[in-house]
């Protein structure tokens, strides 16, 4: 956003869109909505369409990723856009998705409507490009007009999206805004902040703590604050070398993903001893798998502050080792990725940059406690070779916090209809009427 | 009795270096041999550092200059004592204040005050009472007493014996919030007798404390002479200020000027400091000139070498380079000499 503009200049295009929503979104059909979101969605995958081109044009340099890095975070981010997956997701969330479009039967004696806001202001994050296109898409699918305020480095894949809505249907198109401003530009946060019927925040704690100290207090306030992921790696998977590694090739996919900067990346892998692969044998394989990644998706660029960081933890390491605590590493050149084999059992987070820890235990179930520490945090969690203790393990996980388990080769990519930390990505953002005449 | 950091001929070398009281920087050979016995010392005293450098593809026989000593990182602190001799016989044992991550301090264990103390008060005193003698020190870092394991708590109280005139004081609780009420009736006697203080505290407190002089209209004049130490302590504090802000309304507050206001920088890992040299050199050598505070630079005293490294390959980085700081500082012959800091420690103020 131009430094010019002025928090009454903001206020105007806030009740601009709004106006937009009540006129063009709110009365439009919502299979009509998906139709429209999943046309603009699906040209993200079509590599001759223009909009996908300029993507993977742009996001390396505004992102810091790599070129490969960009297609694949494309590719895994838009099949979640089109028609097929939000229409599935709107089944989902909504037993009868026409509660969006008016009062439908719902069979308890009553008839029920679900509204979605007027305006809806969103503060995204950038560690992960395209995780504010999906919330936009959210947003819209409930018939909610929508600002975004994208982090510094995620403009690129929101404003194509809001583009590719105007060329497919100006009116919907008229009902979203997306700008940038930096902290110092608080009037326009006030701002955005006090014209909005819902907010949601991506962003660290320190993020989250500031818009939410400002927001008025009856308007609602979504947050998806940092979160820590892991994986769980069970003795059945260690049976034999060639199981053990394609697993370990998994994980090394899961970590190098983003460049670990997702909320479903895994910073740590407790893996189970018993097995015929040992943990120290299989973290070879990951150390193996994690250089390998880093040819098939080449890590961004560090900032100062990620080096910094790696070099920290990998030389504070090295000293460990250096101790005999039965600590090892592995890394690869130019900071790319780090390995670390860590006999003590605890959950340290990952300073990010592909560094990850392995952790052994006799058994899984002792990491259950060992994720006391991030409870408040904990989110994805990949579960692998724990046969018949899959059930009470995830019982557990749950009780930890812990808001998804899955696969190792699903956990970067959750579906549409996951309960983001904990909640229902559509339920969240309505408001239900009850109509008992 | 093999050779301890007590027995070591390195000790009385660096002592005599600290009481040399000429501030160039060592020649470039002298400064490399004093850090080439200083490796050679550590790494036969602290067989893990040893195993370290061993590890980095070095030893004291393939290494000659004091920029190839492989550097350790502050975080291992945080994990292990590295120190050579016995932790159990350290004479001071400071703890970090964990705002980094509060699951892990890092501990210093300092074997040998003396050369602590020996490193500390001529460069406290270069930098803050340059014309020599004693002045009345009115402290915001709190007492020793209250904060054991508080490097600068210890350094102040030391400070304080070697350089305060008796009849000042630490006004600041455990959690280094300032006693606002003795520390203003300090000040006002002060002014009353017509005696210059130097006022000594963190960021955290100074900011504090302004806070409650402005909300009472609290101003004072200092005598002519009276100076400020403030020092960093905002890091993981639920608050923070521009530096700019702070010196003014301090010295408003106070009424001292700017050009008296002296950054100390230091860390629990290290037992020398930084300072910025304004109150030595004119202004517009200590870049007050060129762009007010964020002209100012950090000096490190001669036994103390400061490289910018890039972040990621740790080559040396030429002038005005941002990256990441690695210090050799002689002083840690009993811990760890060549440290390298992390990035949120100190973004962009390179000494």
């Amino acid at each position: 956003m131009d430094r010019a503009v002025s928090s009454k200049g903001l206020i105007r295009e806030l009740g601009a869109l709004r106006r937009a929503g009540e006129a063009h979104l709110r009365g439009r059909p919502v299979d009509e909505l998906t139709g429209i979101l999943g046309s603009v969605g699906r040209r993200f995958l079509d590599p001759d369409d223009v909009l996908r081109q300029e993507a993977l044009d742009r996001l390396p340099d505004v992102s810091g990723i790599s070129d490969r890095m960009a297609a694949a975070v494309l590719d895994g981010m838009a099949l979640d856009w089109t028609a097929e997956r939000l229409e599935a997701l709107l089944a989902i969330e909504f037993e009868d998705p026409k509660v969006l479009d008016g009062f439908r039967d719902n069979h308890a004696g009553r008839e029920v409507r679900a509204l979605g806001p007027g305006l809806t202001v969103h503060f995204g994050a950038g560690n992960v490009p395209g995780v504010s296109v999906t919330s936009i898409i959210r947003s819209l699918l409930v018939k909610s007009a929508v600002f975004l305020r994208p982090g510094s480095s995620d403009g690129v894949l929101p404003v194509l999206f809001a583009r590719g809505l105007v060329e497919e249907a100006p009116e919907v198109g008229s009902a979203v805004g997306v700008a940038h401003w930096g902290t110092e530009r608080e009037d326009l946060t006030l701002a955005a902040l006090a014209e909005a019927d819902h907010v949601i925040v991506y962003g660290g704690d320190d993020t989250v703590a500031r818009l939410r100290a400002v927001t008025p207090p009856t308007t609602r306030f979504l947050a998806y604050h940092h979160r820590l992921s892991c994986g769980l790696i069970g003795r059945d998977v260690l049976g034999d070398t060639v199981e053990a590694v394609s697993v370990a090739d998994e994980a090394a996919r899961a970590a190098s993903l983003f460049d670990q900067r997702g909320c479903v990346s895994p910073h740590l892998y407790f893996v189970e001893e018993g097995g015929a692969v040992s943990p120290g044998e299989w973290t070879a394989m990951l150390a193996r798998g994690m250089e390998l990644w880093a040819e098939r998706l080449p890590p961004g660029p560090l900032d100062p502050e990620e080096a910094a960081a790696v070099q920290q933890a990998r030389g504070a390491f090295e000293l460990r080792v250096a101790a005999g605590e039965g600590a090892q590493a592995w890394q690869g050149g130019s900071l790319s990725w780090t390995v670390l084999f860590e006999p003590e059992l605890r959950f340290e987070p990952s300073c990010m940059g592909r560094v990850v820890r392995v952790v052994p235990v006799p058994d899984l179930v002792q990491v259950l406690a060992a994720l006391g520490t991030v409870r408040a945090r904990l989110q994805t969690v990949c579960l692998e070779g724990a046969g018949d203790r899959t059930g009470s393990l995830a019982e557990g996980l749950a009780r930890m916090g812990a808001s998804r388990v899955t696969t190792l080769a699903e956990g970067p990519w959750p579906p549409p209809w996951w309960h983001h930390d904990g909640g229902g990505p559509l339920v969240s953002l309505v408001r239900w009427t009850d109509l008992e005449l | 009795m093999t050779e301890s950091v007590y027995s070591t001929p390195m000790r009385d070398r660096l002592l005599e270096l600290f009481r040399r009281e000429t501030w160039a920087p060592l020649p470039e050979e002298e400064f490399n041999d004093l850090a080439m016995d200083a490796f050679r010392f550590q790494v036969e005293k602290n067989p893990v550092y040893g195993r370290f450098v061993e590890a980095r593809g070095g030893s004291p026989g393939s290494i000659d200059r004091w920029t190839d000593i492989p550097m350790v990182p502050t975080t291992a602190f945080k994990r292990l004592p590295l120190v050579c001799g016995d932790p159990a016989s350290a004479q001071a044992v400071f703890r970090t204040s964990g705002t980094t991550s509060p699951h892990a301090r890092g501990v210093h264990y300092v074997l040998d005050l003396d050369l602590y103390h020996g490193a500390l008060l001529p460069n406290f005193r270069r930098h803050l009472l340059p014309e020599g003698g004693k002045i009345r020190i009115l402290s915001l870092v709190p007492d020793a007493g209250l904060v054991p394991e508080s490097s600068l708590g210890h350094m102040m109280k030391v400070v304080a014996w070697a350089m305060g005139d008796g009849d000042g004081g630490f006004f600041a609780g455990e959690q280094g919030l300032p006693l606002s009420g003795p520390f203003q009736e300090a000040l006002a006697r002060a002014v009353r007798e017509g005696t210059p203080v130097l006022v000594a505290g963190t960021a955290f407190a100074v900011r504090h404390w302004l806070d409650v002089a402005r909300e009472s209209g609290f101003r004072v004049v200092l005598p002519p002479g009276s100076r400020v130490m403030e020092t960093g302590g905002f890091k993981g504090r639920s608050r923070e200020v521009p530096r700019e802000g702070l010196y003014r309304e301090l010295s408003d507050t106070l009424g001292v000027p700017i050009s008296r206001i002296v950054n100390e920088y230091g860390m629990t890992e290290m037992c020398s400091q930084f300072y910025e040299p304004v109150l030595v050199d004119e202004p517009a050598a200590a870049g007050e000139g060129a762009g007010g505070l964020a002209g100012r630079r950090h000096v490190p005293p001669p036994w103390v070498r400061t490289q910018v490294l890039d972040p990621v390959t740790l080559e040396t980085l030429g002038p005005g380079g941002t990256g990441i700081l690695a210090h050799f500082d002689l002083a840690n012959l009993g811990s760890v000499c060549p440290l390298v800091e992390p990035r949120d420690r100190n973004p962009g103020a390179v000494p």
